[in-house]
């Protein structure tokens, strides 16, 4: 039984048959997953130490960190839930920008409750497609979310014709992304308030246990009766609508929603979550993990501005500092 | 789904440059003169009347980016402040690099430390968040190109209000004043880059002919007010050139399928224009190419070395037009100790334009961008 923290072994929850798996198992066990942890201290003091005349440590920097990352902690909350069922979404960054461009649309023509459920919607509608293509027509996540990253995309760029569109509305913003509480900014909040309910359902519900099951042998979770299809839909429905309500953040955070919102944010949401400790193949995962994955990330960037460094150079430095991080701490141990 | 009031913003920012259509002759001297000034003759050396102008976001008259000018007593008091600045940019490119190094040179020489420099990819996002760092280190002064009017307003509120300085390269967040929420925007004469294209694709092909005109199909007003200067100066200067062909480039990186097609259709082109360099030119220069095509003459905007090669072996690009990217970061380093020392700048500020042909490489490249232009441009020259 797998007892670090971080790590989620399917054969810990009731209902499923450990037996036939033990080499699955052994692949499980796996105490790199503290190692996140401690690269997010090691990182944290480098910066702390080189930094500290530079506003690093402040506390306003450090809540631009939480609030800049908040965003990608959401869609990688998501991520984690499809990731560990053996699945991959690639269409999110593409789902913030069109939910962004809807919410704001609606919430300007129609009101604030419509535009929130309109952005949601298109979240969870882009999730449902991608989940009902992957189960009914037996096709691969990737391909399906593939071409669906670039159908949405476009329709995000064609229902402005390009054009940025402004958020007004005080309630909204001060909801999603620009407002605080006493001194938490909202977005910390809401980082908060996903990341435990995804580690809820993911740790200790029946429903997280059917997704660790299935990315780590569909074969054997069908037979001890798991729904693979439902669970397979819902895991995209899942990310889709995280994505949707990555979107609503963003239009709030900038008072305003536009295509590019999200364009480059895939990559940064699976290496949050990989370096988080999620396989990238099914099967074992952390919530809390995505939360300190997605934190390396901006932190990284972040350090590396107030560094001085060029646009140029950051791209190295955090390309080189990244690649220590996976190999800190998705190193596969000898004779995997 | 219509965005009428993004549209109502969007619009604003283009009617705003309103080309001035008639009783502008009396500038065309001026402007030109500033263009071609330190450069040895080049194709264009006459240059055609200035049938419009280039105006700011708000209507504003253009100054040029040299009555800038800051006396010594001015530099020392800034430099007693020992004033930091951070450059905040839209991208990376080679003009992005070019006006990051006009900038910290003129820092350096104003004694103003830049302490950090962000590109966004030309996510609004991501400019928001580069912002709220750079400003953990409290610079005097911020230098940058807003991703979108629009979705980037919010984020250069907070800097202003923290009390940065703000001077902006050809984009304003929207609702933003002159003199009040930022210093002054600089950007290339808009007017000039067309005009000068103009000019040049007539002297190249004798001044009269059938040309093809490539333009920007996106409501971006850098590239539409070229792209219409370009068309207004041919259409009102030059009665024996003909546009016979008009395409819209919507995906810049299609450029050479829809050149195939012009290119079938009309056999005998003199000229040709496209919008921008890299990548749409690029890709009308392989489609000319490849349809064995070496007499249509090619004309753009923006250096670019596939092009510059071309031109320097006598291939089809004839001219490729410039700003002078390197000044226009001086001129907003200048802009920001005008901010720092509370001295009132002009509102809008435009940098003249270079026409580069294979006559003035070298000298053009090093007007552009204050550097000679690559090495491979220069062996092809041999």
């Amino acid at each position: 039984m797998s007892s670090e923290p971080g790590t989620t072994d399917p054969a810990a929850h009731r209902g499923i048959d450990p037996a036939g798996s033990i080499l699955a198992r052994a692949r499980r066990v796996d105490p790199r997953t503290y190692v996140v942890y401690v690269a997010f201290l090691l990182i944290l003091a480098f910066f702390a130490i080189t930094l500290r005349d530079d506003g690093f440590l402040t506390s306003d920097n450090l809540l631009n960190i939480a609030r800049q990352t908040a965003p990608i902690t959401v869609m990688a909350v998501g991520i984690v839930f499809v990731l560990s069922a053996g699945e991959i979404d690639l269409s999110i960054g593409s789902i913030v920008a069109l939910a962004a461009l809807v919410a704001a649309i609606v919430l300007r023509d129609v009101g604030l409750v419509a535009g929130v459920a309109a952005g949601l919607a298109v979240g969870a509608g882009v999730g449902l497609v991608n989940g009902l293509f992957v189960t009914l027509l037996r096709l691969p996540s990737f391909l399906v979310t593939l071409a669906t990253m670039g159908l949405v995309a476009g329709l995000a760029r064609w229902s402005t014709d390009l054009k940025a569109v402004a958020v007004v509305d005080q309630t909204f913003t001060d909801v999603f992304g620009s407002g605080d509480v006493g001194p938490i900014p909202g977005l910390v909040i809401w980082t908060l308030a996903v990341v435990a309910l995804g580690h809820l359902v993911y740790r200790h519900r029946r429903f997280g246990a059917h997704v660790l099951a299935i990315g780590d042998n569909p074969g054997a979770a069908r037979v001890t009766g798991i729904r693979v299809d439902r669970v397979r839909l819902a895991v995209l429905v899942i990310s889709g609508t995280a994505a949707g309500l990555a979107g609503l953040l963003y239009a709030g955070r900038i008072q305003g929603a536009s295509y590019t919102l999200g364009e480059s944010d895939l990559l940064i949401v699976i290496a949050a979550v990989v370096i988080g400790g999620t396989r990238l193949f099914g099967g074992a995962g952390s919530v809390v993990g995505a939360l300190v994955g997605s934190l390396i990330m901006g932190m990284l960037t972040n350090g590396l501005i107030l560094m001085g460094l060029d646009s140029n150079q950051q791209m190295v430095a955090q390309g080189l500092l990244l690649l220590i991080a996976i190999s800190l701490t998705l190193r596969e141990p000898k004779g995997a | 789904m219509k965005a009428h009031r993004a549209t109502a913003m969007v619009a604003a920012v283009v009617l705003a440059v309103v080309l001035a259509a008639c009783g502008s002759d009396d500038d065309a001297g001026s402007s030109d003169d500033a263009g071609g000034s330190g450069a040895p003759a080049t194709a264009a050396s006459t240059p055609s009347p200035a049938v419009g102008e280039t105006t700011g976001p708000a209507g504003e008259q253009a100054t040029p980016t040299d009555e800038l000018k800051l006396s010594a007593d001015e530099i020392a008091e800034v430099k007693s402040g020992k004033p930091t600045a951070a450059l905040v940019w839209h991208q990376s490119s080679d003009f992005v690099n070019a006006v990051s190094r006009g900038a910290k040179d003129q820092f350096a020489e104003l004694g103003i430390d830049v302490v950090a420099e962000t590109q966004a990819n030309f996510d609004a996002a991501k400019q928001k968040s580069d912002i709220e760092t750079v400003m953990a280190k409290r610079p005097d002064a911020l230098l940058s190109l807003p991703v979108d009017p629009t979705a980037t307003a919010s984020a250069y509120r907070g800097a202003v209000d923290a009390g940065a300085k703000l001077v902006l390269l050809s984009n304003v967040p929207a609702g933003f004043k002159p003199g009040k929420d930022y210093v002054t925007v600089v950007t290339d004469d808009l007017f000039e880059m067309g005009h000068h294209a103009a000019d040049a694709l007539a002297a190249a092909i004798g001044g009269k002919g059938e040309i093809a005109y490539f333009f920007h199909d996106a409501e971006y007003y850098v590239t539409n007010q070229r792209d219409e200067a370009f068309k207004t100066t041919i259409e009102q200067n030059y009665p024996d050139i003909e546009i016979v062909a008009e395409q819209g480039i919507a995906d810049p990186a299609k450029a050479e399928e829809q050149a195939n097609g012009i290119l079938v259709k009309n056999p005998s082109l003199d000229g040709i224009y496209v919008t921008f360099s890299q990548p749409p030119a690029e890709g009308v220069l392989s489609a000319l190419r490849s349809n064995g095509n070496t007499d249509a003459k090619l004309v753009s905007l923006d250096l670019d070395e596939p092009l510059a090669i071309d031109m320097a072996r006598g291939g089809n690009t004839a001219a490729l037009i410039a700003d002078r990217a390197y000044e226009l970061g001086q001129s907003m380093a200048k802009a920001a100790a005008y901010g720092i020392l509370g001295k009132e700048a002009p509102e809008f500020l435009v940098a003249p334009v270079v026409t580069v042909t294979k006559d003035n490489l070298d000298a053009g490249y090093q007007e552009s961008l204050n550097e000679g232009p690559p090495q491979a441009v220069l062996d092809a020259a041999e």
